[in-house]
Formats: C-alpha cells, structure tokens, sequence
C-alpha cells in the first residue's frame, strides 16, 4: 500500500514570552516521523503532556512546526497553501457543543467549508450539506436545525459531517470520543468505521484509551514527553513484551 | 439496619405540557461501609438522585418519596436547618472536573483548611493554628500526595487533574463523613490516574468505614471493590443488586446492553467490527414515551412494554422488565 501521509521529522518547540534567541526553548514534540497509508487508522498515544494534541494540531495545520515537512500524495504541504490542507485534512475535536455556533443553523455551519473551499454554487452546496447529512445518519431536514435541538449524539454526528463534507483524505479527531454517553459511542464508533470503508479516510485518533485504540487502529504511534518511542502494527505491538510506559498505556482496566 | 433507606424517591418538574417524572420511583438502600455504584447515561437522573439526598433541590422540583431515611431520621420532614446540620456532618460529594471545582483564588492549603471542622482543633489560638497545620499535612498523606508542601502553596490550576481530584477527596474527608457521593470522579481521566484515584477511593472507603456512593455512566469505570450495582434509565430503575451476580447474568435488556457497549468484552470481537450498540438516542425530557422507558430502543420490547412493568426479584437481583434475560433453567 502506498502511503497518502508523510511526516517527516516534525518538531515543535516553544520559547517564552520574550523570544530572543538565547531564552530557554521547551520542546513539545522532537522530531517525530511517520507514514499512514489510505484507509488506515493511526493511533496516537501518550500520558498528559506528551504532546499526542501537539502532534494532531501540526499534522492538520492548526499550528505550524518549528521543523519538519508534511508530504500528502507525495507533495509537499506549505503553510501558506491551507485550501489543500483544508481539503484533504479535517479536524473533529473533543467537545461537538463547543464547536458548534449555538446562533447558526446546521445547514449553514456546513455550508461554511464549501463556501471557502469548492466553487459551487447555492443550490449545490445545500444539496451536498443535504447529502452529506444523509451519510452520518441524519435527515435532511436537521439543514434548517439550530444546534440546542438535537442530543449530544447527533451534534457529533454533525461535526462529523462537517468534516466529511470535502470528501477530505484524512480525518484527525483529538479526543473526539472520551466525553461520550457509551451507547452513543459505539454508534459514533460504527459510524466513523462505516465512512472509512465507503470514502477511504484514513483516521489518525489522539485518545488514551486502550479499548478504543485496541478496536479501531492499524497502527499505533506512543509518545512520551514529546519523544515517539513506538510506531508499529497494532498487532505487533500487543503481541510482544513491552516497555513498562507502553504497558501502562494499553493495559486493561480490569 | 440500613444507613441509607430510600424507598420511591420521585421528582416531578412542571412543564407546560404537564408534569414531568424526571426520577421515577427510585430505591436505594445502603448499609454502613457499602459501596454502591450508580451507573446511567446522560439524562437517565442519576446526578439529581445525589442531589435530592444531600439536599440540593431546585425549588422547581416537586420531591416526593415513600421514605428518605439516613440512619432512622426522616429527611424530608425536617426543616432546612436540621437537613443541612444532618448533611454536613454525615456526608461529601465530589464532582467531575475537581480543577473547576476547587476555588481559583485560594491556594490548596487554605481551601482545605477551611474545611477542618473547628470541633477538631481546641486549645490556644496558637494552639490551633499548629494542630489545623498538621492535620492538613495528615489529610495530604492519607490522599497520596507526597511532595505536600508544594501542592499546598499551589493554585488549582497549577495542579494535574489527578491531584486535584485528589485534594478534592482530601477535602471531602476532612470531616470523616459517613457517605461519600462521588458523581463521576474519573470520567474523561487518564487509565493510570483513573486507576489511582478509584484505588484512593475504595482504600479510604475500607479503612474509613465509609460508605460510597458512585456515580458514573459507563460500566467499564465502576469501582473493581463494589458491591451494589444500580442501573438507571430516564429517572427509571432498571435493575439493581449484587455487582457480581449483575454483570454475569443481567436480567435486564439494558444491563445487557451497557456490558456490550462498555467496551471490556471486545477483545472477543474481530477488529473494525461493528459494535453492538442501542439504536436511536435518550429520549428527550418532552418526549418521554409511557410505560417502560427503553421500550423504543430495546432489542427485546414487544406490545406489553407500554405499560411500566412492576419490580420482579430473583436471588440477588432486582428489575423492571416484562421479559428479563438469563431467566434460570429449572
């Protein structure tokens, strides 16, 4: 399988308030590599301050790296191009309440990505906001909805439409399924499993559950304090003696 | 005798289609020392059962039951002054996200502080001020927190969710409640930091004698120690009994369900399958359907589910199901 991902030692460091060349630099992420192939699902994992967001955030192009290049099809990603990052990688984040503009309808927060995005016209941006609602699992007629009327469940569904509605290449949801109910989870769990056999969309999931991960990933990437210390098959990894920090990671709630 | 007794706790709300059960002819009974896990989906009532025992009720809420007891006293029937007394003295909550709850403004020394009961430290203002030190430090230690003194100079928002949670606890057991209502205290936590602070929890709960009241709405972060089991469903009752008789033969279409979805027993499955899951969403507070509340979303519901079905029992089990799963062959 050729790989549709490319990263190539991304790295990203912060400096302080005061940004002279000799103030102290803390680095958030060293320089981490990685491919993903299409319709793949990469798993990053890591404890709290690792810098797993970190990398989520560089790879859909929310902050810009210190280092390092992104390559998509082989070509290589600049900041300065976000209508091809924008298209082929999409972003769902933890809290679908908070992403979502309680003061405009669904129809038009879906609209938004196609206005800047693609050139089509009114009348076939509604009809694929439409369709795109058809395809997670809502109707048509949640296009006219405001927010506050539908349940969590369906609000994530919809940033998931939202996500999907450029028909983008590689979705990256960080903690895109912690806060959820568990029977709305493993719909929305199907759901994102669904898409990916029907478009193709490669995941890359930031989570720190070992269920979900143990499910969903074909491979796993392990952070520890910004330095990746695993990148392997889901199956070769659980299958050998591990690193105690990596055994702690996936290790079963009992 | 039970600490706790409630016996048909039921909530009402007004609304302009009418009145609304929110809690619908609850039972609980807990013993001294127990611990009792409340497990539900959002909306299925399960933090307004802890807010109706301790106390905190909306005006709005027409709160009636059958008995509310905490140790033989009756709690509805006592004026405000005597419930607060009562819930003071006997029992703490700890809620969700332990960093928002906490006070920005004061350090953790001074929070915790103030909730040293001013019964416990006696003698000279000097006197005083060295005793409520010390036992600050004592409450830190019996929380896990080892490097104490830089915690207690810290804000909360210096603090990691695990150790605010942690000196959330250390306040809620500064008066030695007798109960200990925790409403999701590890939702949205890290596996290793859930597994101390429920770790933490059982500990103090063994070594306290205290009882806990758990409340989470996933069967997979259930204290491993506990022994009650209860599951609600839109304010009703689902099932309730013995932990472990519950999770291995579920009498209720619903237990069965959250075991399924709770993502422990997946290894079973191939992966990228689908999961087996509910279909549709928690019905809204307007749009409750009549008699057994899962009925529209249940695998099993057939034309008697329109009417609520009464509580049946069996050995250590109690449910509200007009077909119950697991029925014993014999």
């Amino acid at each position: 399988m050729t790989s549709i991902l490319e990263v190539k030692n991304l790295s990203k460091s912060f400096r302080g308030r005061r940004d002279w060349p000799w103030s102290p630099k803390s680095v958030a992420l060293e320089p981490t590599s990685f491919t993903l192939a299409a319709g793949e699902t990469l798993a990053i994992m890591g404890e709290t301050g690792s810098g797993k967001s970190t990398l989520a955030k560089l790879v859909a192009g929310v902050d810009n790296p210190t280092s390092g290049d992104i390559y998509l099809n082989g070509q290589k990603l600049y900041d300065a191009n976000t209508k091809q990052r924008c298209q082929n990688i999409r972003m769902i984040f933890q809290d679908s309440e908070k992403s979502l503009n309680s003061q405009r309808t669904i129809g038009q927060q879906l609209e938004e990505p196609l206005i800047f995005n693609t050139r089509q016209t009114a009348q076939e941006r509604q009809n694929t906001v439409k369709q795109t609602l058809r395809k997670v699992g809502l109707l048509a007629e949640h296009y006219e909805f405001y927010p506050h009327m539908l349940s969590t469940g369906q609000k994530q569904r919809v940033a998931i439409a939202r996500a999907i509605s450029l028909e983008p290449q590689i979705i990256v949801a960080d903690e895109a399924l912690v806060a959820l109910d568990p029977s709305v989870r493993a719909q929305i769990i199907n759901l994102m499993l669904d898409l990916q056999q029907d478009m193709g969309i490669s995941y890359i999931f930031v989570t720190h559950s070992p269920q979900i991960v143990k499910h969903i990933a074909d491979k796993i990437l392990i952070l520890y304090r910004g330095k990746m210390i695993t990148f392997e098959k889901t199956e070769h990894l659980l299958n050998k003696p591990q690193q105690p920090y990596v055994e702690q990671l996936l290790h079963e709630h009992l | 005798m039970d600490m706790l007794d409630i016996r048909n706790l039921t909530i009402e709300l007004d609304m302009p289609q009418g009145r609304v059960r929110i809690l619908d002819r609850v039972n609980l009974q807990l013993k001294a020392g127990e611990i009792h896990s409340i497990v539900g989906e959002s909306g299925s009532g399960k933090s307004l059962l802890a807010k109706a025992i301790i106390g905190v009720i909306n005006p709005a809420w027409r709160v009636t039951a059958d008995r509310l007891w905490w140790n033989g006293q009756d709690l509805l029937a006592m004026d405000a002054k005597a419930r607060r007394f009562v819930t003071g003295r006997d029992m703490a909550m700890i809620f969700q996200d332990p960093a928002a709850y906490l006070d920005p403004n004061n350090t953790i020394e001074q929070q915790i502080n103030e909730a040293i009961p001013s019964g416990d430290v006696t003698g000279t203002f000097l006197r005083r001020r060295i005793d409520r030190k010390t036992r600050v430090r004592q409450l830190l230690h019996r929380v896990g927190v080892r490097d104490h003194e830089k915690v207690l100079k810290s804000y909360p928002f210096e603090l990691s969710e695990g150790i605010a949670q942690k000196v959330s606890i250390a306040i809620a057991i500064a008066h030695r409640p007798k109960l200990l209502i925790a409403d999701e205290p590890t939702t949205a936590m890290e596996p290793s930091t859930r597994d101390q602070i429920q770790r933490l929890i059982t500990k103090l709960a063994m070594s306290q004698d205290m009882s806990v009241l758990l409340i989470t709405q996933d069967v997979a972060s259930i204290l491993p120690a506990t022994q009650y089991l209860t599951l609600l469903y839109c304010g009703q009752l689902m099932e309730t009994g013995k932990a472990s008789a519950l999770l291995q033969a579920p009498a209720h279409p619903y237990t069965q369900s959250m075991i399924d979805m709770s993502l422990q027993s997946q290894h079973e499955l191939p992966r990228k399958s689908r999961l087996p899951t509910l279909p549709g969403a928690v019905p809204t507070l307007r749009h409750m359907p009549i008699g057994c509340r899962l009925g529209p979303r249940c695998p099993y519901a057939q034309k008697q589910c329109v009417k609520a079905p009464p509580a049946a029992t069996r050995e250590q089990q109690l449910f509200h199901c007009h077909y119950p799963l697991n029925e014993p062959t014999s």
